[in-house]
């Protein structure tokens, strides 16, 4: 090869390789169209958090809050001792209230590498005066579960995902 | 009686939630500045009410590939939810019709919000919104309690909007006020009421749910979304929110929550899923917070805030009734059983026990053992030797409140020994049937046979101090007890807000003659024609009242002079240019009215005063005639120039003068009945009579009237003084 295809197929490889670092920091993140569908309980709207959770079945990061007074956050009791102790501006991932029948469409931006790894999706719900719900729904972060439909137990009927 | 029982069901009410209702009223006047807040932003498409889902959802979806959701809210902004190019979370307020991004939403204010939950749940949850809910209950039974003290008040449901009776700022203000803001204030407390009942579940909502058969859906024939049936015949003021559809997946469809039912729609072919109606209960809630908040109608929002205004108002004003009626209430030194004197008071607003206790306190500092209470609470009184009645009539000359019994009582409880009564009548001569109540009780003591009638019965006009002192001056000569009633001890107001300038003043050659006296206020003042002048002569308790006219802007007065008379010479004494503390009270039952057709005013001697006022005060061609009686063609010499200059300036349609010493010797009252075909035409065309001066003149008229009244018209008097077509101001 002469001199001037090696310098050619250098710099193609260099133009190429660039994109393709950034590809690799983004790919980092998947997001996902999460929709949750509400049974019909009568009531005020419920506040719902979205929280990623590690394999050692601790709060690894809040991914999406449904709910914009902060005043009633502490009725999501466990996710609000994780929010506390380590204060993380959620302005950004927060929406609003869901009230019984509707249905609340959000984008969820989840990290790729989590994914099949053995961490869980936790869905928190509670509702003024009514019932406080740990684990409405909670499933494995799986390429499988983020492509089908999982039942509520509590304020939640079920929540669908597709990939955005 | 019934009106006890409303009357103490209205306080009771009130007092059981005037904390909380003055906490809502408060937050409820600052809420409704939500709503107009919100509208006046610029959020709203001027096309809103001609667009429809085939214009809008189709093309929203086409920019916004990630839309999941489109709400309408209550200023008929539209917003849309979903995730934009990128994948992130999109919220942004658009033109349904273009698409066009106008904004963000804006997070609900947090000041509202905070006095949201404090007007809901006084950020006490659950137990908070019991007791607002409570409040709401009460206010609605305060609303309906008040409608039916209107309605007695004014004796008749037809007659609810005519004219109140004032008796002092805030009675006349509570009703008058009660009346306007009744219809806000009932849809206030209702709607409150019935958003309480059904957020603690009382009223039962059926669940719905559109179901879907799965089955059923088909993928074809393709349709595209402008063409769907139903999005072209549902118009976007109906919205109330569109959930599109979540993936491509025929499976997926539209909801649409619309005002009135929810609609579900297949995406591909844009058939109708399902269709469900809210039930009542759902449609009834929406329509209780509309008309709750305002917050789909600014205008209807200011509504509520002067309704909100009101019942605080009400609140205070009453209080100071309820205040004023109990400071009236008396203690009593000995017990019924050892009271020679008994006082018995029958009052319907509490007003009489001031002149009970003026006389109570009177007799207990000379030594006497005497005991005031209730006709109500009438028994035997074992030691009694005098009965005093001070009693007020209630409506068509009903028995006031605390009486209600009092006949029944009287007939079942005769005294053992003989005691002396005597009965002192109050009330008004602005309402039909004066004092037939006590005239009703003086017979029946009469009746008894160990009551010895000691005097005549008295009455009372509109609190008078000097006539109750009459009567009091009377009864201690003859039950020989000294009984000084000075007339401060009744009438508490020495207030001389007004000062007066004299500008003109005529003289007498003799007494017992009339002047007339002008008098320009300092400052601008608010009255007119048939108001009162109070001066204190002597500058101490002892008040004259004088009827004014309004001439010009000034006070004319027309008084006889009397020898030693103390307001007639105080002011004949007065200089040109002497300026003078007094006051003037409003006196409305005596104003001239509004939209009589004809008019016709009865005077005797200086009664002509309001009068000339009156005539002077009204346009051209107003349908007016003066019948007004003299002693002599000197004494209406005074008045004769004025007159004239009205009669030509057609301010005044007739004059007819009667002279009782002189010429054809009448009196006003042939003269009336000489017109007397004239008269029953006025009344029967709702015109107005109206009278003013000696109670003599009154009497023999008003005699006359009713002799007329009943041959031509088969009426009362009473029935077209009820109406205000028979005003009346003597002394």
């Amino acid at each position: 090869m002469s001199d001037l295809i090696k310098t050619v197929l250098v710099f193609m490889v260099l133009t190429f390789a660039r994109p393709a670092s950034s590809i690799a920091q983004t790919a980092g993140t998947s997001k996902y169209k999460c929709m949750i569908q509400m049974t019909n309980y009568m009531g005020e709207g419920a506040y719902i958090v979205v929280s990623l959770i590690n394999p050692k079945n601790a709060y690894d990061k809040t991914l999406y809050v449904m709910g914009q007074d902060k005043k009633w956050y502490n009725s999501l009791k466990e996710w609000h001792k994780f929010q506390s102790k380590k204060p993380v501006n959620i302005s950004a991932i927060t929406g609003a209230s869901v009230t019984g029948g509707d249905r609340s469409v959000n984008v969820l931006e989840i990290e790729s590498a989590k994914i099949n790894a053995g961490y869980k999706l936790r869905f928190e719900s509670a509702v003024e005066d009514k019932n406080y719900y740990v684990k409405d729904l909670e499933i494995p972060l799986t390429t499988e579960a983020l492509s089908g439909k999982s039942e509520g137990t509590g304020f939640i009927r079920y929540v669908r995902f597709s990939p955005n | 009686m019934t009106i006890s029982i409303w009357r103490y069901s209205h306080l009771a009410l009130a007092v059981s939630s005037f904390l909380l209702l003055t906490l809502a009223s408060v937050t409820g006047i600052v809420l409704s500045f939500q709503p107009i807040s919100e509208k006046i932003q610029p959020y709203r498409s001027d096309r809103f009410n001609e667009i429809n889902l085939a214009q809008s959802l189709p093309l929203l979806r086409k920019q916004y590939p990630g839309i999941s959701e489109l709400t309408v809210d209550a200023n008929q902004f539209v917003q849309i939810k979903g995730s934009d190019a990128d994948g992130k979370n999109l919220l942004a307020l658009v033109d349904p019709e273009t698409g066009r991004i106008l904004g963000t939403p804006q997070p609900k204010s947090g000041f509202f919000e905070w006095v949201t939950a404090l007007h809901r749940s006084l950020f006490l949850h659950e137990t908070g919104r019991f007791f607002i809910g409570i409040t709401a209950f009460l206010l609605l039974m305060i609303a309906v309690s008040g409608t039916i003290l209107i309605i007695q008040r004014q004796r008749g449901l037809k007659r609810f909007f005519t004219r109140i009776v004032r008796n002092n700022f805030a009675q006349y203000y509570h009703v008058v006020l009660g009346r306007l803001s009744l219809i806000p204030i009932i849809i206030i407390a209702l709607t409150g009421t019935y958003l309480s009942l059904a957020r603690f579940g009382l009223i039962s909502t059926p669940e719905f749910s559109n179901e879907i058969d799965f089955n059923e859906i088909k993928s074809e024939p393709v349709k595209s979304p402008d063409q769907f049936d139903v999005f072209r015949r549902v118009s976007l003021s109906e919205v109330q929110s569109v959930e599109f559809p979540f993936s491509e997946d025929p499976e997926d469809y539209y909801t649409l929550k619309l005002s009135d039912r929810e609609i579900t729609v297949n995406q591909i072919t844009g058939e109708i899923l399902g269709e469900v109606k809210y039930p009542a209960a759902v449609l009834l809630t929406n329509l209780s917070l509309d008309l709750h908040t305002g917050r789909t109608n600014a205008a209807w929002a200011v509504v509520l805030a002067v309704a909100s205004a009101n019942i605080l108002f009400f609140i205070y004003s009453g209080f100071t009734i309820t205040l004023k009626r109990r400071a009236n209430r008396v203690k009593n030194k000995y017990t019924a059983d050892e009271s020679e004197f008994i006082i018995l008071v029958g009052s319907e607003n509490g007003s009489t026990f001031r002149f009970a206790s003026a006389i109570h306190e009177q007799l207990v500092s000379s030594g006497k053992a005497a005991y005031v209470t209730e006709m109500d609470n009438y028994t035997a009184f074992p030691k009694a030797t005098h009965m005093i009645v001070m009693t007020a009539t209630y409506g068509l000359g009903n028995a006031p409140t605390n009486a209600s019994r009092f006949e029944t009582l009287l007939e079942r409880n005769p005294q053992p020994q003989p005691v002396r009564f005597s009965v002192v009548g109050f009330g008004s001569h602005s309402y039909p049937d004066f004092c037939k109540y006590a005239f009703e009780v003086d017979n029946l003591f009469a009746k008894q046979q160990w009551a010895v009638p000691m005097l005549e019965i008295h009455t009372v006009n509109d609190k008078s101090p000097d006539e109750f002192s009459h009567w009091a001056a009377n009864w201690s000569q003859h039950a020989d007890v000294p009984l000084i009633v000075s007339a401060g001890l009744v009438t508490p107001r020495l207030h001389r807000p007004h000062a007066l300038t004299v500008i003109s003043k005529t003289t007498v050659s003799n007494a017992e003659e009339a002047f007339l006296i002008r008098m320009r206020p300092e400052k601008q003042l608010d009255f007119t024609s048939g108001d009162l002048l109070a001066i204190y002569p002597a500058d101490d308790h002892r008040e004259r009242l004088y009827s004014v006219g309004k001439v010009g802007n000034d006070v004319q007065l027309s008084v006889k002079l009397h020898v030693n008379g103390l307001g007639s010479e105080y002011l004949y004494g007065l200089q040109l240019g002497e300026t003078i503390d007094a006051r003037i009270d409003s006196n409305a039952h005596f104003h001239f009215p509004e939209n009589a057709g004809t008019v016709v005013m009865i005077s005797n001697g200086t009664g002509i005063a309001p009068f000339l006022g009156m005539i002077d005060q009204q346009p051209v061609y107003t349908d007016c005639h003066l019948y007004c009686g003299f002693r002599n063609e000197a004494s209406f010499a005074l008045y004769k120039n004025a007159l004239d200059r009205n009669l030509a300036d057609k301010k005044l349609s007739s004059l007819h003068v009667a002279f009782s010493r002189e010429g054809e010797k009448q009196y006003v009252r042939d003269l009336l009945a000489r017109d007397e075909a004239f008269l029953m035409d006025v009344l029967s065309r709702e015109g107005v009579i109206m009278l003013c001066g000696s109670l003599s003149m009154q009497n023999n008229v008003v005699a006359l009237l009713e002799e007329i009244c009943q041959k031509h018209l088969e009426k009362s008097v009473s029935y077209f003084q009820s109406r205000s077509q028979v005003l009346m101001d003597c002394y």
